[in-house]
């Protein structure tokens, strides 16, 4: 009997996916090309994201006089880009038929200078710089096989590309009174 | 011996079988047996009076309580992240140590503590059946125990402080002791490495010593409160040499991962432990001198660490008797027993050394104890 699901994927709703992106990828880029988030301000450095039927906050350290509550915007950037890696890992891991016991990822980026977002320096930028995004995978995968897995991740993760490409930001404003 | 020794590379393998749920316990034990018989040849053909059975059974020097032990679930720091308050604590740790938290296991309380079995007879049973030596049997100590299992919210259900939970574990371990005893052990060994971690595992060096999930507390407070249940679990006890052992970390060759400091804070309350023999680390220089025992060893027997298992160099036959000479300064000579500094492989998956270097370190010490015998008979 075939195995229904593999590190917790519905084997067949995986089928149906790749199949539809097969055969019709114009329906998978109309349904997944898009997303959306908002962001309410909650006061001081506090906010709140409502990202279809989720929500969750955002704040700053206490020490960058914020309340610490959450974690901060730049924080949940390393946050995505760890879940990014670890979703393609899974999805490629799985269409390989590569049983994953345990992952996680570990990353620690830095900004390039962080004194341009106070406005305390012309020099430089206050974006990150350089992030290390180090996988810890538990399997009984080739070590051949772990690397390849791996790299394929890293070339088609959305979040990692986002980081690594320009991405035209579309900024507008709107005033109430 | 400390305690363990390298395990083959197939044991591994079967050990991974075992933690996978493939195999059980017995299934994995026995083939176990002939892990434990090379362990032996090893010990006594280097000279050793006093063997182990080289942990070949065990996981890790505690942990393994999981198997033996009705009430403790063996949980991943990945599992037990959610439940801890000082998240950003571990996180430090692991990044220090470069390991994932899904690597680093604990046994955990989540119910109340019985034993199914005895935790180390079986052991015991099978070393007695080959060799003729006198038997040590390393158990964890009640402290360490406690300290690596206690994780409030999902201890609690089960015991209502960690007081309640230590003195279950005091029960139990008096219980196996008088067990080991009548079954032929000479010697039964407390293992509370996690000692050092509370005097020495500040901010910034606190460890997974032993996936220790807890709340840093008063140092002092702490040792009394390990004093107690040590002299609890071996209370009334006749019959059987018992020691203490304590060392500072022993997962890793980088020492700069391990912990550093002499034994002075830790003195007035090994002083209190009603136990015969402190198994001490002293090879390494991170022990600090033997010289804060002038005057203190209080008719103890000390288990004078001599050789490094975490190193690659075999320490000399002379190293190891001027080391045992420096410790007839502060101790009877015929109180000082000579022992590896902590296990060749204190964690299975880990092993500091491989057996072949071990075998000669352990040679090295059983002629220096020779030697020594000859010159202070």
């Amino acid at each position: 009997m075939q195995p229904t699901e593999l590190n917790g994927l519905n084997l067949k709703k995986l089928g149906e996916i790749v199949e539809l992106g097969t055969k019709h990828p114009e329906l998978v880029g109309q349904q997944f090309n898009n997303w959306k988030a908002r962001v309410k301000w909650l006061g001081g450095f506090r906010s709140r994201a409502y990202i279809r039927d989720h929500a969750f906050l955002i704040d700053e350290p206490a020490d960058l006089a914020g309340v610490d509550t959450s974690p901060n915007a730049v924080e949940y950037v390393l946050a995505a880009l760890g879940a990014c890696y670890s979703v393609g890992f899974t999805l490629n891991a799985t269409k390989r038929g590569v049983k994953v016991d345990a992952m996680e990822v570990a990353l620690e980026g830095r900004l390039d200078n962080v004194l341009t977002f106070f406005g305390f320096s012309k020099e430089g930028h206050p974006g990150y710089k350089e992030i290390k995004a180090k996988l810890f995978v538990k399997t009984s995968a080739s070590e051949k096989v772990v690397n390849e897995i791996w790299q394929e991740t890293i070339a088609t993760s959305p979040v990692g590309n986002t980081l690594t490409r320009n991405v035209t930001i579309i900024p507008q404003i709107s005033v109430a009174k | 011996m400390v305690g363990s020794w390298p395990r083959p590379d197939w044991l591994l393998g079967e050990l991974k079988r075992k933690n996978s749920g493939e195999i059980g316990y017995e299934e994995f034990s026995a083939k176990a047996d002939r892990a434990v018989l090379l362990s032996l040849k090893n010990q006594e053909d280097a000279g050793l009076d006093i063997v182990t059975d080289g942990e070949q059974r065990r996981d890790s020097f505690y942990s393994f309580v999981a198997d033996k032990v009705a009430g403790i679930k063996l949980l991943t720091v990945s599992e037990l992240i959610d439940y801890v308050e000082e998240k950003a604590m571990y996180e430090r740790i692991l990044r220090t140590l470069d390991v994932p938290a899904f690597a680093i296991k604990s046994p955990v309380a989540v119910g109340e503590i019985r034993r199914k079995t005895s935790l180390a007879a079986d052991e015991l049973r099978f070393l007695r059946k080959h060799t003729t030596r006198r038997i040590k049997v390393p158990l964890p100590g009640p402290f360490m125990l406690t300290r690596a299992s206690w994780v409030e919210p999902l201890s609690r259900d089960a015991y209502r402080t960690r007081e309640e939970l230590a003195q279950a574990y005091v029960k139990l371990l008096h219980e196996e002791i008088i067990q080991l005893r009548d079954a032929g052990a000479s010697f039964v060994q407390l293992d509370e490495p996690t000692l050092t971690e509370v005097v020495y595992g500040d901010a910034n060096q606190t460890t997974f010593m032993c996936a220790a999930i807890m709340s840093k507390v008063d140092p002092k407070e702490e040792l009394t409160f390990a004093t107690g249940l040590i002299n609890d679990a071996v209370k009334g006890i006749t019959g059987i040499k018992i020691g203490v052992h304590i060392c500072r970390g022993n997962w890793s060759r980088n020492d700069g991962a391990l912990l550093t400091g002499d034994y002075s804070p830790l003195l007035p309350y090994l002083q209190e432990m009603k136990v015969n023999q402190l198994v001490l680390e002293f090879s390494t220089e991170r022990a600090g001198s033997l010289s804060v025992f002038d005057g203190a060893a209080d008719g103890k027997e000390i288990g004078l660490g001599v050789v490094n298992p975490r190193s690659d160099r075999v320490e000399t036959t002379e190293e190891i008797v001027a080391k045992a000479k420096e410790a007839t300064k502060y101790f009877d000579p015929s109180r000082i027993y000579l022992n590896p500094d902590c296990g060749f492989a204190t964690f299975a998956e880990v092993p500091l050394n491989a057996a072949e270097t071990a075998q000669r370190k352990l040679s090295n010490m059983a002629k220096a104890a020779i030697e020594l015998r000859r010159e202070y008979a």
